[in-house]
């Protein structure tokens, strides 16, 4: 193994330099990386550049566990050669390295053409000279870690003096700083932040053996420091308790078919997994068959499957507020901010999500703007947009959900989550169930957890709460692709009703 | 949404273009850097970590090459303590200024941070094992080699007229861990992936075959193309069969996540004794050396094991040993962190990074005929723990469910989906073929060998249409 270290140590203040990249630098490596590309004979080449700043904090009861901070920096480069694909990547971002890089690229293309049985061709993209920022008012990499830390154990002692035994809180911080260039000839610039709180509280009856958790339901979001200001956190903390607690005596649920109304805080992982996956033209097309799976949404479906009831209008954007996939322009440089599309009208099927180089293999013309890369390392594939749920345009509140449901189930948060590769069987928890008989709630059941098939699912929907009741969830590590990546995303949701859905009990009473 | 993973290892050679391996450091190269950033440190202690990774792959879909690639990868990480207070940094860039950067902001982060009780100061040299999870073969692949070795693979698909897709990674990687107490431990790892999945156009039909390797010269590439395709035939216009127990003859993909959950996520000694935990004992403290599980299960971890050789080392840069988890049905060890140690006055025991079920002798074949009605299952997929009290695990069956009647296949059958907990699974092994390595999709990040299994009563919940 030859001594490669000292090189870099060579080039120490170019990587220094790098690192403190302008947009001149930035502009100078792109025509290094495009020119040789071109040179090299590719017909399409793109640079990303991308800087991610993060901070990670985790406490256990009175007891910070974990702070640490950290700089994620490096490029990828992506060409297109005579129909076929390859990239390499690097963290070190010097004019050099990004010559080599982009001679590896080349590289792997070419070894990779023999398998190259359909040439991919891209649609035109339009040229984009911008930068784009998310709006935000306090920089949580601004706000002193001391403070971060003195509130996340405020929240653990809340919940403690309610009654938790234990508890656990998790908040992480993550600047994403992209430079995209493209032989097209786009240059963007565009930073963004997600925040991710996380917590959890358990007690134990030690006498039964038996424990009980009951996870925070505030979920990530694409903000500032204010939406974590802005949270009552204590409050949630200290009711949470009291829930674990009241689940240790919950009565267990009594398996059978049951009319459900499920809470937005339910309801966005629902529509993420059975609406959101389903619609991805990358599955359809079968680019996913080996990992993430195809879908029932094939594209003779597209205009003609009734995916649900009327009451049922699913919009994919990048531009809502707190959205974690709301960004200007998305990773193979398509507008991306502004550009809403329906995914489900009336509850028929109308639309799919897309990235370069797919729409037309179904007729359509272009992207619709949903690739995204989770890192500098990673090749942009198609990843969702924000995907939510549209509240019923007349009035209807969660209490008139409730009150047409004579024996049913009110669930509220997210418990376990699965789904089959196509997207028909799911099986989803949650973390409080509350009983329903004849219009109102009951008392909390416990062992809950409902299956369902999509379709039939969606089309047993029949009410849904108004714009009052909209709540924007979602996760920051949605997986798809190979290697595999992590894409943080939202959706809205209000809550719903769902007639006649299968309820399990997930007590195994074999197991002591 | 899916649980995000432990990254693998990460490598790439170049072929075509001869250029050098910048980010995988050699041993006397880490050293140097890890002796300049302690040299910068101002901290009571101090622990520095690096690592680095090259690695290339290609994907495949619709008998095509998809996204392809080459990515590599460079980090080091820096944690300072001053008293009981801790805080950490971490970075992508090696030059003399980063450095100081990087300590400057772990002592600071540090610092701000309050006193952590149950902080354990950093353990001085340890004795670690020979490292043997590095092939040069491996490293020595190229993209043109992966190419070369998936394309009559494709080509047999075509011929067949299935849709093959898959994925073939090849990636070496470095580490090192060094305290200010004088520890320091480098090793160097490679790692093979190889998945594929067979498909019928009309989609009634679906084959799968995959696993992990350190040796890209041993991994025959052709012979899982062979199972995926075979599988995708015999498994076209499958029936439908009600949900209910069935006797299941597990293949080692299937096992291996089940198994990689249950030890890897839910073995853990400090949970158990709080009384949050499948080994918590009722009136408090654990089941440790109880018969939690059947006689005939025994699943150990060993860094040397030829089969699945792991890092040398593990938490907080302890030694990784061979560890009984559990030794013909009788809980042995959970892990246990240094802390929890001390507290409840026992050894530390180091997470695993690799584990093995001992298997035994019986052939699929001779399962297949003892069984009277049985599934066949090839792999699970979407995993998720249902009750933490049980390890109740939710997920679903694909890529391959065969019915067997009468000691025969007699039939391709609809994906189910499962609700059922290797607790319970391991109390009902009827029978266990060889161990061998094995690879599934919730895999925990490190190399595992486990048996196909016999199983009583395994609980299939529903029906899911999905191929």
């Amino acid at each position: 193994m030859p001594s490669t270290l000292f090189l870099g140590m060579r080039n120490a203040a170019a990587i220094e330099a790098a690192d403190k990249l302008d947009l001149t630098g930035k502009l100078h490596l792109a025509d290094v990386a495009l020119d040789a590309a071109k040179a090299a004979g590719a017909s399409y080449a793109d640079l990303r550049l991308c800087r991610y700043q993060s901070e990670y904090l985790e406490a256990r009861e009175h007891r910070l566990e974990q702070s640490s901070s950290g700089v994620n920096a490096g490029f990828a480069v992506r060409v297109l050669l005579d129909g076929t694909w390859g990239y390499a990547s690097s963290p070190l971002a010097t004019e050099d390295e990004v010559q080599r890089t982009t001679q590896l690229a080349i590289e792997v293309a070419k070894a990779s053409q023999p398998l190259q049985l359909r040439k991919f061709v891209l649609e035109d993209v339009p040229v984009y000279h911008d930068r784009w920022d998310m709006p935000m008012k306090t920089d949580p990499f601004q706000v002193p870690v001391d403070e971060k830390i003195a509130k996340m154990l405020a929240i653990n002692e809340a919940a403690l003096k309610a009654g938790a035994d234990y508890a656990t809180i998790a908040f992480a911080f993550v600047r994403e700083e992209k430079f995209f260039a493209s032989s097209v000839g786009s240059r963007i610039t565009q930073t963004r932040v997600r925040i991710m709180p996380e917590t959890e509280v358990t007690v134990v009856d030690k006498a039964t053996g038996k424990f009980a958790s009951r996870a925070g339901l505030a979920p990530p979001r694409g903000s500032g420091y204010d939406y974590i200001l802005g949270y009552d956190f204590i409050g949630e903390a200290a009711k949470a308790a009291e829930q674990a607690r009241e689940k240790l005596k919950a009565k267990p649920v009594e398996p059978g078919s049951y009319d459900l109304v499920l809470d937005p805080s339910n309801l966005w992982l629902t529509v993420h997994e059975s609406v959101g996956h389903p619609t991805e033209l990358d599955r359809a097309l079968g680019w996913e068959a080996n990992f993430a799976g195809t879908t029932f949404c094939t594209p003779d479906k597209l205009g003609k499957l009734k995916y649900g009831s009327t009451l049922m209008n699913v919009i994919a954007d990048r531009s809502q507020e707190g959205g974690l996939s709301t960004v200007g322009y998305d990773d193979d440089g398509v507008r991306s901010v502004g550009t809403e599309f329906p995914i489900i009208k009336d509850g028929i099927f109308v639309n799919y999500q897309t990235a370069i180089g797919q729409a037309q293999l179904i007729g359509q013309e272009r992207s619709n703007g949903c690739a995204f890369a989770d890192s500098w390392d990673s090749f942009p594939i198609q990843r969702m947009p924000n995907v939510s749920l549209q509240p019923n345009p007349k009035t209807c509140s969660l209490h008139d959900l409730l009150a047409d449901v004579k024996r049913g189930i009110y669930i509220v948060g997210n418990g376990s989550w699965s789904i089959d590769q196509q997207r028909h069987n799911f099986q989803f928890g949650g973390q409080l169930f509350y009983e329903i008989k004849n219009g109102k709630l009951g008392g909390m059941l416990r062992d809950v957890a409902y299956q369902g098939s999509t379709v039939e699912f969606w089309n047993s929907m029949d009410g849904i709460g108004d714009k009052s009741t909209y709540f924007l969830g979602g996760a920051p590590n949605c997986g798809k692709g190979q290697p595999e990546q992590t894409a943080p995303v939202s959706h809205g949701a209000v809550p719903a009703r769902f007639r006649h859905v299968a309820v399990l009990n997930t007590e195994r009473k074999d197991i002591s | 949404m899916r649980r995000s993973k432990p990254d693998r290892p990460r490598r790439t050679e170049c072929d075509g273009y001869h250029g050098e391996h910048l980010v995988i450091l050699s041993e006397a190269d880490a050293q140097a850097i890890t002796q300049k950033i302690l040299a910068l440190s101002k901290a009571d202690s101090c622990i520095v970590t690096l690592g680095g990774s090259e690695e290339r792959h290609v994907r495949f879909a619709q008998n095509m090459a998809t996204t392809n690639g080459s990515p590599s990868s460079l980090d080091v990480s820096v944690e300072s303590h001053f008293g009981k207070k801790s805080g950490s940094a971490a970075g992508t860039d090696l030059s003399d200024g980063a450095l100081a950067a990087l300590v400057a902001a772990s002592e600071n982060t540090a610092k701000l941070a309050p006193e952590n009780p149950e902080f354990m100061p950093p353990i001085g040299p340890q004795k670690y094992p020979a490292p043997s999870a590095f092939s040069p073969a491996t490293q020595a692949a190229t993209s043109a080699m992966l190419a070369a070795a998936i394309q009559p693979v494709l080509q047999q698909a075509q011929a067949k007229d299935l849709q093959a897709s898959g994925f073939l990674n090849v990636g070496t990687s470095f580490s090192s861990f060094a305290n200010s107490k004088g520890l320091f431990v480098y090793e160097q790892a490679s790692d093979v992936l190889h998945t594929i999945t067979a498909r019928t156009p009309d989609g009634t039909g679906s084959g799968w075959a995959g696993t992990t390797h350190n040796d890209f010269s041993k991994l025959d590439v052709a012979a899982l193309g062979a199972v995926a395709i075979d599988k995708a035939v015999r498994s076209q216009k499958p029936v439908r069969l009600e949900p209910g127990k069935y006797t299941v003859i597990l293949e080692p993909s299937a096992v291996s996540d089940l198994i990689g959950i249950l030890v890897g996520e839910e073995f853990d000694q400090r949970s158990a004794d709080e009384g949050r935990n499948f080994a918590t004992k009722k009136g408090g403290g654990s089941r440790l050396g109880e018969n939690v599980f059947g006689k005939n299960v025994t699943i150990f971890s060993d860094p040397n094991d030829p089969l699945v050789p792991g890092s040398i080392y593990s938490d907080d840069g302890l030694p990784a040993q061979r560890t009984v988890w559990i030794d013909g049905g009788v809980l042995k060890n959970l892990q246990c962190g240094r802390y929890w140690a001390q507290k409840t006055k026992r050894a530390p025991v180091p997470g695993p990074t690799s584990l093995t079920m001992t298997g035994g002798t019986t052939s699929t074949a001779d399962m297949i005929k003892q069984t009277k009605r049985g599934l066949l299952i090839t792999r699970f997929w979407y995993i998720r723990e249902v009750d933490p009290q049980t390890v109740l695990l939710t997920g679903l069956t694909r890529d391959g469910v065969f019915l067997i009647e009468n000691g025969e296949i007699t039939k391709s059958a609809f994906n189910f989906r499962f609700n059922e907990s290797p607790v319970a699974m391991l109390n009902k092994v009827l029978a266990l073929g060889p161990s061998v390595r094995a690879y599934g999709e919730e895999s925990i990040g490190i190399p595992t060998a486990v048996p196909t299994l016999l199983v009583d009563e395994f609980t299939l919940s529903s029906v899911s249409d999905a191929v």
